[in-house]
């Protein structure tokens, strides 16, 4: 019954079918979609090529911040020149203050104009994924060609550091008073969390192909030997710190489209809601949980995490009562205390890493340790495989 | 301008410094930036108040207390989560992230140590400053000379400790080479106990000094993570004496660059105040990576190889 009321949902998305339970489902499914994106841009830099990056809150803020102080703008410049009666807003008060009116305009002007709804989305992706580049380059520059410890400690700043300036310069995302942003998706009749979820859910499910498709190219296994020795690498004339800066530029990219749809989400922006206690722990939790190296198991992590997360939210006014402190420091305890029991206890995550899948390579010939090889990559060897092992049993037959 | 301000920059500056000498202490012997550090000095924040406002006895009282309770916070961290995963083989990233994890957890104790007194006791726990428990000496707060005096008996300690005596020496030749120094009759673990607990005491202690003259909340430790970094890093993140340098440079020029923007361009540039320790970091990795150890190395070096040259002048004129 409940799976029907959700398919009902999901189809007709009538406001009346999405209450209660099913607007919890629907909140699950949308942030599952955006923190599996984080969480597979982490992996795909620090999983597969070994680079520390603690800054994901700066590619989010990034992403958050181009829609409320690029897109917007271009959004009521285009509404302006169509003949909307939008009020003023150059300045810096009238940004924040008229801000409401001008959303409500802008939502009537895109529930009209389907075309220039998509083509302001779109605009945005691409103005974060530029942006997000642009950013990854930055913070590469300081600290990439020192060590690991150095980066992480410049992208642990830089989190704050973007915090800081988006509280104080207004024009980007309307300072401490935060800023309406128009329902892109207006022009769908239903409800807008359910488009935005499931939105969110393909574009990650793109990621998850793209990232996929690279790790699985020669330039995956580029990434992988990068990891184990950069020595090495840099001996055979490789150019480390250039492919370091371009997984962080392509990584920053994707996960500013997660700070995008968070944004069209909630259709509000404002910057106390990228702290890095949620857009860079989490996210490194479902990682070291899940098991770094692999997608199936960030998406494992990020599914248990955020189940984690959403049943303290869910029963906090239940639990509530029990403790003399808010609830939320329980769920700081459980993330800090979670990830050193799985550093110690599961080192390698739920579901450990295997070597990749290359077309001619045999392991077996180069090792003589038992090695696990990640055959979802070639869908055809693992057919032979298996008809190799059934051609063994039946020689000892 | 008015004169406290400087006394007020100058003891934050001695703050600084004890917290930048026990950071890189630990990055010395554990070769890993404690991102935990600054949560340390929150425990001392929480000492401070305890003794001042629940006891009602002087908070100066505390700070021995501080001392061992930051120096066992932190030999509980060791023993519990770093001293395993190095056991486990881990890397040095994984070691950083889990003092990141450690962070989190101890600043959520800290909350809750602090709402424990709003729930049960009715005093606001979360935001105070304990200015009026201090003496005065002329016009100027005790805690002026408290914080130079402990900075200064500390750092002379330190130098002491390292050079002259058998502890000290170990420290530093585990610091070098942790198997070396065990063929050598080293006891490792307890060379890496002690040195985890002289640096948590040390960040418990100058923690316990800041609610006497700043605002203080149970987030101010893990905010002034960012300044201990900028420090450490300036004074080259593996050198003691560099530190010294680096902690009091950057706790000086928080202050006063934020007092000098203040009144140059207006009062709006106090909120950008956290970016000023970023922005000695980044200078310092763009610039000179090596920090002022680096700097001094390399102008040694110049002398080094300045003296070669000089004998064999020498040698040419006979």
């Amino acid at each position: 019954m409940m799976y029907a009321n959700v398919a009902l949902g999901i189809l007709s998305s009538l406001p009346m079918a999405i209450e209660g339970t099913n607007r919890l489902i629907v909140d699950i499914a949308m942030f599952f979609g955006l923190l599996v994106i984080v969480a597979m841009a982490l992996n795909f830099q620090y999983g597969n090529a070994g680079i520390p990056n603690m800054g994901c809150a700066v590619q989010v803020i990034i992403g958050a911040f181009s829609v409320s102080a690029i897109v917007l703008r271009v959004m009521l410049t285009v509404a302006a020149s169509a003949g909307r009666p939008l009020q003023d807003w150059t300045n810096d008060f009238n940004w924040v203050y008229t801000s409401p009116a001008n959303t409500a305009i802008m939502n009537e002007f895109i529930k009209n104009n389907m075309v220039t709804g998509i083509g302001f989305f779109l605009l945005s992706l691409g103005v974060a994924l530029v942006l997000g580049a642009v950013i990854g380059y930055l913070l590469a520059l300081p600290a990439i060609r020192l060590r690991a410890t150095y980066l992480m400690i410049v992208l642990i700043t830089m989190a704050d550091a973007s915090q800081i300036i988006g509280r104080n310069v207004v024009s980007i995302s309307g300072g401490t008073l935060g800023l309406w942003i128009p329902n892109v998706f207006a022009w769908y009749p239903g409800d807008v969390g359910v488009i935005t979820a499931v939105i969110t859910l393909l574009l990650g499910i793109i990621a998850f192909f793209i990232f996929r498709t690279m790790l699985n190219s020669p330039y995956g296994r580029l990434m992988r030997s990068m990891r184990e020795n950069e020595v090495t690498l840099g001996s055979i004339g490789k150019n480390v710190v250039g492919i370091r800066r371009n997984i962080l530029m392509f990584a920053s990219g994707v996960t500013a489209i997660a700070g995008v749809m968070n944004v069209y989400y909630f259709q509000f922006s404002n910057e106390s809601g990228y702290q890095r206690a949620y857009w860079t722990y989490w996210p490194w939790l479902m990682l070291i949980l899940g098991g770094p190296g692999n997608n199936a198991g960030t998406f494992l992590g990020a599914a248990m995490v955020i189940a984690l997360r959403r049943s303290i939210i869910v029963f906090k006014f239940q639990i509530q009562s029990l403790f003399f402190f808010p609830v939320s420091y329980i769920e700081d305890i459980i993330l800090g205390g979670l990830l050193v029991f799985v550093m110690i206890f599961r080192p390698s995550g739920l579901i450990p890493e295997k070597l990749l899948y290359v077309p001619g390579v045999n392991y077996a010939k180069m090792v003589k340790e038992d090695v696990k090889v990640d055959w979802r990559a070639a869908p055809k060897a693992r057919v032979k495989k298996s008809e190799e092992k059934k051609s063994k049993t039946e020689e000892k037959k | 301008m008015d004169v406290t301000i400087w006394f007020m920059a100058i003891t934050y500056a001695a703050e600084l410094t004890l917290l930048c000498i026990g950071y890189t202490l630990t990055y010395v012997t554990a070769k890993i930036p404690n991102f935990a550090h600054g949560t340390y000095a929150g425990f001392g924040i929480y000492v401070s108040y305890t003794f001042a406002k629940f006891f009602g006895i002087n908070p100066y009282y505390g700070f021995p207390l501080a001392f061992v309770i930051g120096g066992l916070i932190s030999v509980i961290v060791f023993r519990l989560v770093i001293s395993t995963l190095t056991k486990m083989g881990s890397g040095s990233i994984v070691l950083t992230i889990a003092t990141l994890a450690i962070q989190v957890f101890l600043g959520a104790i800290l909350y809750i140590y602090a709402y424990m007194f709003i729930s049960f006791y009715k005093q606001y726990a979360t935001a105070f400053l304990l200015k009026e428990y201090d003496f005065k000496i002329g016009d100027i707060s005790g805690i002026f000379y408290v914080a130079i005096g402990i900075s200064t008996v500390a750092v002379i300690a330190l130098h002491y400790l390292l050079t002259r005596t058998k502890m000290g020496i170990a420290m530093r030749a585990t610091a070098e080479d942790t198997e070396l120094a065990s063929v050598l009759g080293i006891n490792i673990v307890n060379v890496q106990l002690f040195s985890w607990f002289l640096t948590g005491g040390l960040a418990c202690l100058a923690g316990a000094m800041i609610p006497m003259w700043f605002q203080s909340s149970p987030a101010t430790g893990s905010a002034i993570i960012t300044s201990i970094m900028a420090g450490s890093l300036l004074g080259g993140f593996d050198n003691i004496y560099g530190a010294i340098i680096g902690g009091f440079t950057i706790g000086m020029a928080e202050i006063m660059l934020t007092l000098g923007g203040q009144l140059l361009v207006g009062n709006w540039f106090g909120e950008y105040r956290p970016l000023i320790p970023m922005f000695f970091l980044i200078a310092v990795l763009l610039i000179e990576p090596g920090g002022i150890a680096g700097m001094y190395e390399r102008l040694g070096r110049r002398r080094i190889r300045a003296s070669i040259k000089k004998p064999k002048e020498k040698e040419d004129e006979k």
